[in-house]
């Protein structure tokens, strides 16, 4: 899987999930579609962490491809490609 | 009067002489209370800025109009001339304290003077009384507060200072209820040299709310907000400040090895999620908070508080340690001696460098985890390599010769987010009025963390517009006096409902960031008495000359000479970073040159 997006969970996600990271096949996808198969395939639900119902980003989730926030890019519609890292942070502070 | 008790005292400790400070409606309406009222009556006593370590500075102890009302509103604001950084300078603590002073029946306690031996003060009923200190002092902070709260009651509040404060260590803390602290400035010093011990505050007087109805109805609209909210209402429950770490460190400004790179690679290592799985035992909140970031922990062989986001980095990733036990445990030698994490782990961080480059031979290594708590020892008691840790990194790199390996602004330390990887942020370290400091305006929200909108980190377009707003919004939260966290959770037009439902005083959205605006201008004409120019309104050449080979603010520096014209403007300032007559004049200021 070593082609794949790798997708990595922090904070509440991670604690959700129990797991830190997930291969997906997803190259040419875009972070949405990416992210629905990643729920799928995690086998629980955690979109709701970072999602909107109306699908849109939840203000304050941060999702970063290669380190690079989406909403610099093409937020959702961002296509990511094989041997990308996703970083995904639901909405989170301190200081 | 609703809101605010309406009395603040003034203590000599050299004569033992105090008085009733009188405050003006106008002033209260233009000021509110801690950072803003504070500030306003420092620049009144001391106008001419002193030594901060000599006996005619004053260091003031605060509270706000809405001190002991609304959720969090447990804390107060210190106020005084840095004696680390020359600039005037207020920190804030949680916990109780602050309601503790109101419900002893002051908005402020104004200290000056210097004791002939050591004492602590008691308020209460609205008096203050001055007792001897003598079996106190040497104590660290939790046997003090034990040893008082013992002569007081289970109710007081202790604001002191450990032996740090009274080694006049330039960056001692004051802690309070138990672990909370006013780290930043070093202002346990200014109360280590004026032989004062310990503040204790009880009593039992309410804060009378003008519309207890509007009141009412707007607490139950902030309880909604903050728990609905994902980042009060869930995140800082859960994982604290520490989540911050992970985040951070994916922007690739998370600053490893004093500011050297921008990725720490056992960042997971030392994050809030792995805290959470070790060290935690429970969380713990301040007075009338439902967020409670707090975290108490426990390591092999200690337990207490911490660390929060600042400290793990400080103690952490800054100096290349990833033992989380060794983090936690030199916070807690921090917070029982009484010194500020921040610049602690940054003045070591500073002394690795110079000692790796040959410039200081006293053998600091990166890394070397298993000695942090006995620097901090040695710091506190101003001995060994401590004594050079005790001066702060800006001294401490000037006198081995290297002053540019000091990472720090106007003599603050900078904390846990490398400015390479937020511009606006860089600006805001730039210019706050008390150094390099995040807490004058938190950019990592809307650069970082996207609240309440997000923000191109890398871009300097618009920044210095928003840095003034954040820097005035956070002074008005400083001096009603409350947490910043609530930030997350409402904005300004709260604000100013809570002050018209507890005070009766309806200014409004506008003119309440006026009254903030006023603050940071006061604060900057202060400065500017006390010498501080435009030259200082800048970063380390690090910042500006060298750029990152890897993580995702690579190839960045700061930009600061794109935002810092545009700042002044915004202001009302002059090229020179002076406030103009013309703003002087709409800030109500006119006086504001005097001395």
């Amino acid at each position: 899987m070593a082609a794949a997006v790798e997708i990595r969970f922090y904070a509440l996600l991670r604690r959700r999930l129990e797991r830190r990271r997930l291969a997906v096949d997803g190259d040419g996808l875009s972070v949405l579609d990416l992210l629905s198969l990643a729920e799928e395939q995690a086998g629980r639900p955690f979109l709701d962490e970072l999602l909107d119902r109306g699908r849109g980003l939840l203000s304050g989730t941060m999702i970063l491809v290669n380190g690079e926030n989406i909403r610099l890019k093409q937020g959702l519609a961002t296509r990511v490609h094989s041997g990308d890292v996703v970083d995904l942070f639901s909405p989170a502070g301190g200081g | 009067m609703n809101g605010w008790m309406g009395r603040i005292v003034t203590v000599d400790l050299g004569s033992g002489r105090q008085e009733e400070l009188p405050v003006s409606d106008e002033m209260r309406r233009r000021y509110l209370g801690g950072r803003g009222l504070g500030v306003r009556l420092y620049s009144d006593l001391c106008p001419q800025p002193p030594d901060p370590l000599a006996p005619e500075n004053a260091i003031l102890f605060m509270a706000g109009p809405l001190t002991g009302t609304v959720m969090t509103s447990g804390r107060f604001q210190v106020v005084s001339r840095s004696p680390l950084t020359g600039t005037i300078c207020d920190s804030s603590s949680g916990g109780s304290f602050g309601a503790a002073l109101k419900s002893a029946g002051l908005d402020g306690l104004v200290i000056r003077g210097r004791a002939e031996r050591p004492v602590y003060l008691v308020v209460s009923h609205g008096q203050v009384e001055m007792r001897d200190a003598a079996g106190i002092w040497g104590l660290d902070t939790q046997r003090t507060q034990k040893a008082l709260q013992e002569r007081a009651g289970a109710k007081a509040s202790v604001a002191c200072i450990g032996p740090a404060g009274e080694n006049r260590v330039l960056f001692a803390a004051i802690l309070n209820d138990r672990d909370r602290a006013a780290g930043r400035g070093g202002l346990g010093a200014v109360m280590g040299a004026k032989n004062l011990k310990a503040v204790v505050a009880a009593g039992d007087r309410a804060t009378a709310i003008a519309d207890p109805v509007g009141y009412k109805e707007m607490s139950l609209r902030l309880d909604r907000a903050v728990d609905k909210n994902p980042v009060t209402g869930k995140s800082l429950q859960v994982l604290g400040t520490s989540v911050l770490v992970n985040i951070v460190n994916a922007h690739g400004m998370f600053p490893t090895e004093n500011f050297r790179r921008g990725v720490f690679n056992d960042a997971e290592g030392i994050s809030g999620e792995k805290i959470a799985e070790s060290l935690l035992q429970r969380q713990s909140a301040c007075y009338k908070c439902p967020i409670g970031c707090g975290r108490t922990t426990r390591t092999r062989n200690k337990s207490g508080e911490g660390p929060e986001y600042e400290t793990v980095w400080a103690f952490g990733a800054h100096l290349g340690v990833s033992d989380l036990s060794a983090i936690a445990e030199a916070n807690y030698a921090c917070n029982e001696l009484g010194l500020d994490t921040i610049t602690m782990g940054s003045t070591i961080g500073c002394a690795m460098e110079l000692c790796e480059c040959g410039a200081w031979d006293a053998g600091l290594r990166w890394g070397d985890a298993g000695r942090l708590t006995g620097w901090v020892e040695d710091t506190a008691y101003v001995r060994g390599v401590g004594a050079d840790l005790a001066l702060g990194s800006k001294r401490l790199a000037a006198k081995h010769g290297r002053p540019e390996l000091a990472m720090q602004v106007k003599g603050m330390e900078i904390p846990a987010y490398d400015p390479r990887g937020a511009q606006g942020m860089a600006l805001a370290y730039a210019t706050s009025s008390r150094g390099g400091c995040h807490m004058r305006a938190y950019m990592i929200m809307p650069e970082i963390l996207g609240h309440p909108v997000f923000l191109d980190r890398f871009s300097t377009a618009g920044k210095p517009e928003i840095v003034a707003l954040f820097q005035d919004i956070a002074a008005v939260v400083d001096s009603l006096v409350l947490c910043r966290f609530l930030q997350f959770a409402v904005g300004i037009s709260t604000l100013s409902e809570m002050l018209r439902t507890v005070t009766g005083l309806d200014i409004g959205d506008e003119e309440l960031l006026r009254v903030g605006r006023r603050i940071n201008t006061l604060e900057r004409l202060y400065n500017l008495r006390a010498g501080f120019t435009r030259a200082d309104d800048t970063l380390p050449p690090r910042f500006r000359n060298e750029e990152f080979q890897t993580g995702s603010s690579r190839h960045r520096v700061v930009r600061l000479e794109e935002m810092l014209d545009r700042y002044y403007a915004v202001r009302g300032w002059d090229p020179q970073g002076r406030p103009t007559a013309a703003t002087l004049a709409e800030l109500g200021l006119q006086d504001g040159r005097r001395g």
